[in-house]
């Protein structure tokens, strides 16, 4: 009976502290619906709903995602894996990738309409990664695309450009392309320990090629637990570089893929920055052959996935805050 | 005292939700020129005592503790700020749907339940408002639900046990406050099509920040115009109103408790507890 129901919404919801949640019986839609009315009134929110009850929160929750950085909201950025086939076959590697991987290239037909959604989905920044997405001969094309949509960085170990590649490579856009280029130590024996020998030779030429040849550079580190100090003489080398303090990244392995350690992830623990392979969307570039961490298998329509993500990961930061707030510890 | 020490304001813990709503507004006040802090009380008597003995600079009390608080300085007390819900604050006798009952003269010879007897909404109003209807206690058959004393009535408790005696059919009528009849409605028009209201009294003030006069204008006056630049256009602060039950704070409307203090000399309720 809806009076019975206002009055336990009264009784139960009104009285506890703002921050924390009660959960109320309901019994059906209508039931439901009187919910939904009355914490809009009264300035109350629901938090979940399940089959015969609702999870009613004091107050009005204040968006997690608006406590976000612009960039780093779910849709600022989107992620695209071009290919998964690489000349490298990294022991960390966090999607397996490796010369004998499935390639699951996206078509540029395909690319395309990623990116058309991608502007009509209110994206601001697109990243290209793989796999190595030079395997690619016809990347430029892709990158041409990207590029004139908005702002795009495409990552690359920068071992390939020889021959018909570097040709390519000379004739892309300086405006609006970033390419990140993957270097993990400043000398070679750790870096080739986990990328192959003699890689590191070629990733430091690949940098300096691509900076004389006029690209807005970052470097990207990935650091296991054998880096130790080695993250200072990084710095020292970036410097030296002269590359910006922006255009730097140092990260650490995930737990994903070829790697049997480092940092576990999960959609929980994880802001997410949505990313789409041939395959679907995934909450998170660093774990996009997780099964756990598939969210979709269209891209399409791309607006309304992202919209999906972004609802997740609040429901997600909303429930550990009201949890926390449960078990206070004094 | 030293006048540059923050201001210490009183309120009562009425529920759990009292903590962050006062958190929230310490919070906005330390950006401000005027920051404060705030002392919970276990019911407002205590409250009364600590703001006569000066060990809180401002109260933030209901208006039985402020008729109390001004009778007990001979009415020297000052009255700084209110909700905008404070100075429209009525009384709503609320009986079943169908049960033929409109107006305080139809209840002659029912069973009316009332509040907690500290309630100025929920006890002492009403019976004021019958006697001047001329209904006598003797008139009605009482049922009295004293169940959160020393809250003067916040807690809303009394007020839904007042209500529940009319749903189960104990009581004719219940006499609760506008804000526990505005939180039952809040579900639409089917939550209370169950119930009906019997009769509303005249708006009468509610709540507001007591001052003794030894607090200056000087000390409380960047506070007090700090408090009024709460605006529900921004997000932050509309939290802490929305909490609270106000739109926005104004300035208390003193004539607005004479229904009170008259009910108070007629009932013989103590300046004290």
């Amino acid at each position: 009976m809806s009076l019975d129901l206002t009055l336990r919404l009264v009784e139960q919801v009104t009285p506890i502290a703002a921050g924390t949640s009660v959960s109320v019986p309901i019994d059906g839609p209508e039931d439901l619906a009187l919910v939904q009315r009355w914490v809009d009134t009264t300035g109350n929110t629901i938090l979940m709903v399940h089959p015969e009850s609702v999870e009613v929160f004091r107050g009005r929750i204040r968006d997690p995602i608006e406590a976000l950085s612009p960039d780093r909201r779910p849709g600022f950025r989107l992620w695209i894996y071009t290919n998964f086939h690489c000349n490298l076959a990294c022991d960390y590697c966090c999607v397996e990738s490796s010369p004998r991987a499935r390639p699951r290239i996206i078509d540029l037909e395909s690319f395309s309409r990623i990116v058309d959604e991608a502007v009509t989905a209110g994206v601001s920044e697109l990243f290209l990664t793989g796999g190595e997405p030079f395997m690619l001969l016809d990347l430029h094309e892709r990158l041409r695309v990207a590029a004139t949509a908005m702002p795009t960085t495409v990552l690359t170990n920068a071992m390939l450009w020889s021959g018909e590649r570097l040709r390519l490579l000379e004739e892309l856009p300086r405006d609006g392309l970033t390419l990140q280029i993957s270097l993990d130590s400043a000398s070679p024996e750790l870096h080739d320990r986990h990328r192959g020998t003699g890689s590191f030779a070629r990733a430091f030429a690949g940098i300096r090629l691509a900076m004389d040849l006029g690209f807005r550079v970052r470097v990207a580190a990935t650091l296991g637990a054998d880096a130790a100090s080695s993250e200072s003489d990084l710095e020292a080398l970036f410097d030296e570089l002269g590359l910006d303090r922006s255009q730097r990244i140092v990260r650490r392995i995930a737990r994903q893929g070829a790697a049997n350690a480092g940092l576990t992830v999960s959609r929980a623990s994880l802001v997410p920055e949505v990313c789409v392979t041939a395959e679907g969307v995934w909450w998170h570039p660093v774990a996009a052959i997780d099964p756990a961490m598939k969210v979709s298998s269209e891209f399409s329509p791309l607006g309304e996935v992202i919209d999906g993500i972004r609802q997740e990961y609040r429901t997600h930061r909303i429930s550990s805050d009201v949890l926390a707030s449960t078990f206070p510890c004094g | 005292m030293d006048d540059d020490r923050e201001l210490l304001i009183g309120a009562v813990a009425y529920s759990a939700n009292v903590v962050p709503i006062w958190e929230g507004i310490r919070e906005y006040f330390s950006d401000g020129p005027a920051p404060m802090d705030f002392v919970l009380f276990s019911n407002y008597e205590r409250q009364v005592e600590a703001l006569l003995a000066g060990h809180i600079d401002v109260a933030w009390n209901t208006n039985v503790a402020w008729v109390r608080t001004l009778r007990r300085t001979g009415g020297t007390a000052t009255a700084l700020a209110s909700r905008d819900t404070d100075l429209v604050f009525t009384t709503v006798m609320v009986g079943r749907a169908g049960g033929g009952l409109q107006g305080l003269e139809s209840l002659k010879g029912r069973r009316v339940a009332l509040g907690s007897r500290d309630s100025g909404q929920a006890r002492i109003l009403p019976l004021h408002f019958l006697g001047r209807a001329g209904i006598t206690p003797t008139d009605i058959d009482l049922l009295i639900f004293d169940s959160d004393v020393g809250k003067h009535g916040d807690t809303g408790r009394s007020d839904l046990d007042a209500l529940r005696a009319v749903i189960d059919g104990d009581a004719d009528g219940a006499a609760i406050g506008v804000n526990t009849w505005d939180a039952l409605r809040a579900g639409g028009d089917a939550a209370t099509a169950d119930l009906e209201v019997i009769w509303e009294s005249e708006p009468y003030s509610h709540c507001n920040f007591t001052a003794l006069e030894t607090l200056s204008e000087e000390r409380y006056g960047p506070w007090l115009e700090h408090l009024m630049a709460m605006s529900w256009d921004d997000p932050d602060h509309r939290r802490i109103l929305e909490l609270e039950g106000l739109t926005r704070w104004v300035p208390p409307q003193l004539e607005g408790y004479a229904s009170l203090e008259a009910a108070m000399d007629e009932q013989h309720i103590s300046d004290r507890w």
